[in-house]
């Protein structure tokens, strides 16, 4: 294999496929990328047997073949290399060398054929979609994730493709965010996935790199097929190409979480609610890690207070009539759909002090966050 | 030992001690344990077969003694079953409280010894002796020799460098028997045994490794990381050291109860709601006997039914509570029911404690509805 590669374009690609390393070093090779060079371009894999990446990039390449070679030594080497060409060698044994300028390097690698290829799957259902509105479902509602690994079926972001929409949901069994899009669906082609929250996060990484993104998906795996723009100068080329386990399980009953009609309804401007809900969260403790609203005539109020740091009071204006209602969250559970959210028009929702509150947009957004019972 | 009825404990490790290069763990499982202690309670059946068990002819054998086992009785046999193996069976009603108090005088015993105990359910349980001088067949030795004197039960023990193996050897010379397999033993140990011995491999995974040839741990030992991988996924990569006998899962003294619950797998799978309500009305006041026991001055977060239907699916319905209601579970019972309506095979019901020092409560959705697929454990 020998190839000459621009080294912010070979920097790029590595970038690319860097997070997706084995976290244990029980199987050496699974630290490593999966160079595989041939005619105009090279391709880097990276796999940890549950999520698996791959991405193109130009270069020009005089001999085919392929390596492996550890993926994070690999990337800091080469943004340290002195020139902006990088030629990179490697022959029968597993070395490689690397030189650039008066900078040489020989790489310890494993052989290519050791390396776990990314599955391919059958009876998949696919999907062509948008980038920028994937992405944009996704940050709205991946922070309602849930972490705790004793309910693994809420560690991903649902995917459900049925009656003419695609919803995603996530929910840690606190609060529970929804978004959906209106898109074709045929017969047939109808289902529904959960996503794992490392593919989440990667996907929210690498998403936006061109128009469309394919996903294509069965009961046990999804793959996603990112197009990349070209005229960029990214070096990447064509695209890149994601494939993961999906969560194996039946997504709990999300619809029945969702208040079907709430007492009252208020419009707020999301970035000012955003600012007041963090700066009286600037004095809550970890152990009183919550802010009180109460909601009287045309005024919201937003206080915290703490034992250790004190009190905070925020009022914003805003267009009510009903009655007054105090209601207690968690901070986080109101700044983070707020600050994913980019419509400024939001509307607010609630009942009483133990009922669920609602943020609301008018395209198809639904954050349901519970409560904190004050005692 | 298969329960009747099993008492789950959902724990929490509050601190680990240090995992050491080579450690010294004796897994101490009680011979037949509940038969064993009615027989004490009446010596003149200790030559009889005797099963303890479910009264009713739906009721399953929770245990029994070995002249029973020689006619084929098992843990977890329905009790009409048993009686056609073995007319003259002695069948003997299960009394918890006396089990528990055995129990108790058991993990005394343990105490004397070491610090680090873990105890399993009442008649198990694992012992981190690493920091002792003897060698740790003698300190097993000893721990059943106390117990045959003091409770005048006998015991068998396993001791190896971890929990995997030691667990798996105490079961090698019951009853009333040890073995030591020493870390340098422990590769050849695990060969030859099915694989459904390792954690973590249930019937399901078990059946797909012996479609693809895999019978034995020793099967799994030749293959290596990546090909394990392929099969297996990430957890192929624990099987890597499952099938070698490497487990470094430290034995945790420090336990927090987070739930209290019981179940019932029945012999006859009950076919309608109304004998599940029955069934429910049983279990529920063993809970409650079980919670003035155990856990009488927790706070009570959450109340739950579980259900496993003929075609193994479980669900869970499951609401929050401050206090444990009779009619809440049935609320509970009929709303799991409903989400399938087949017949059920098994029906548990338990609680959930509040957490300790909570000044506000985070409040939940109403989401617990959460059906999955699972093999039966």
């Amino acid at each position: 294999m020998k190839f000459q590669i621009n080294k912010d374009y070979f920097t790029n690609g590595l970038q690319q496929v860097l997070n997706v390393v084995a976290s244990r070093s029980t199987m050496p090779i699974l630290g490593n990328v999966l160079i595989e060079a041939s005619e105009g371009h090279i391709s880097l894999t990276t796999t940890n047997l549950d999520l698996g990446i791959r991405c193109r990039i130009k270069a020009d390449v005089t001999e085919s073949g392929s390596i492996t070679l550890p993926v994070r030594k690999l990337a800091t080497i080469v943004r340290e290399l002195p020139q902006a060409d990088v030629h990179v060698e490697s022959g029968e044994g597993t070395q490689t060398k690397i030189t650039s300028g008066g900078s040489h390097f020989k790489i310890m690698g494993i052989a290519a054929d050791e390396f776990p290829s990314l599955p391919s799957f059958e009876n998949r259902k696919v999907y062509e979609l948008s980038q920028e509105v994937i992405v944009s479902m996704l940050k709205s509602v991946s922070y309602a994730q849930s972490t705790d690994e004793n309910r693994y079926i809420l560690n991903g972001v649902y995917f459900n493709f049925a009656d003419e929409k695609l919803t995603l949901v996530a929910t840690d069994g606190r609060r529970l965010g929804l978004t959906a899009l209106e898109t074709a669906i045929s017969e047939g082609n109808a289902g529904s996935l959960i996503l794992p929250a490392k593919t989440v996060a990667e996907l929210e990484r690498l998403l936006g790199k061109g128009e469309s993104v394919k996903i294509a998906f069965n009961d046990r795996q999804a793959a996603f097929e990112i197009a990349i723009d070209d005229s960029s100068d990214s070096g990447l080329t064509d695209h890149l190409y994601l494939v993961s386990k999906v969560v194996e399980g039946n997504y709990p009953n999300y619809r029945q979480v969702i208040p079907k009609e709430t007492e009252h309804r208020v419009k707020i401007e999301r970035e000012l609610m955003l600012e007041c809900v963090h700066r009286a969260a600037l004095v809550v403790s970890e152990k009183h890690n919550s802010v009180k609203l109460k909601v009287s005539k045309n005024l919201l109020e937003i206080s915290g207070s703490s034992s250790e740091y004190g009190e905070s009071h925020e009022s914003m204006a805003i267009a009510y009539d009903g009655p007054e209602v105090q209601v207690a969250f968690n901070p986080q559970f109101l700044m983070e759909p707020l600050k994913a959210l980019t419509k400024d028009e939001v509307f607010f929702e609630f009942k009483d002090e133990l009922s669920p509150g609602l943020f609301k947009t008018l395209d198809n957004f639904i954050c349901v966050i519970m409560p904190l019972r004050l005692n | 030992m298969i329960c009747q009825s099993a008492r789950n404990q959902h724990i929490q490790a509050s601190e680990h001690p240090t995992v050491k290069a080579l450690r010294r763990i004796i897994h101490i499982d009680m011979d037949c344990f509940y038969a064993a202690v009615e027989i004490r309670e009446r010596p003149e059946l200790a030559d009889q077969p005797v099963a303890v068990g479910g009264s009713s002819g739906r009721g399953v054998l929770t245990t029994c003694n070995y002249p029973a086992r020689q006619f084929g009785l098992r843990s977890a046999m329905p009790v009409f079953k048993a009686k056609q193996l073995c007319p003259q069976v002695i069948l003997l009603p299960v009394r918890f409280e006396l089990y528990r108090a055995v129990s108790t005088q058991i993990r005394e015993i343990f105490a004397r010894y070491t610090k680090l105990i873990e105890p399993l359910s009442l008649d198990e349980a694992y012992l981190d002796v690493s920091h002792l001088k003897q060698r740790g067949a003698e300190i097993a030795r000893s721990i059943r020799d106390d117990i045959r004197r003091e409770t005048g039960l006998t015991a068998s023990a396993g001791i190896a460098p971890n929990k995997l193996v030691a667990k798996i050897a105490s079961d090698w010379n019951k009853p009333d028997g040890q073995l030591v397999v020493p870390p340098s033993k422990v590769e050849a140990f695990m060969r030859d045994l099915p694989v459904k011995k390792i954690w973590g491999v249930g019937p399901k995974s078990a059946a797909r490794m012996a479609a693809g040839g895999i019978a034995t741990c020793g099967d799994l030992q030749a293959l290596d990381r990546t090909q394990l991988a392929r099969q297996f996924g990430s957890f192929g990569l624990e099987l890597f050291h499952l099938c070698r006998g490497i487990d470094e899962r430290p034995v945790e003294p420090h336990r927090t109860r987070k739930s209290l619950s019981n179940e019932r797998t029945f012999s006859q799978n009950l076919t309608d709601l109304e004998s599940c309500h029955d069934a429910l009305a049983t279990q529920f006041a063993e809970l409650m006997a079980d919670l003035r026991a155990q856990a009488p001055d927790r706070q009570i977060a959450k109340l739950f039914v579980k259900l496993k239907f003929a075609d193994f699916r479980r669900t869970t319905a499951e609401t929050g509570a401050t206090q444990p209601d009779l009619n809440i579970f049935h609320a509970l019972l009929a709303e799991a029911w409903g989400r399938s309506g087949r017949d059920v095979r098994l029906l548990g019901l338990g609680l959930r404690f509040a957490e300790h020092n909570e000044r506000a409560e985070q409040l939940e959705l109403a989401l617990d509805a959460v059906i999955t697929t699972e093999s039966s454990g």
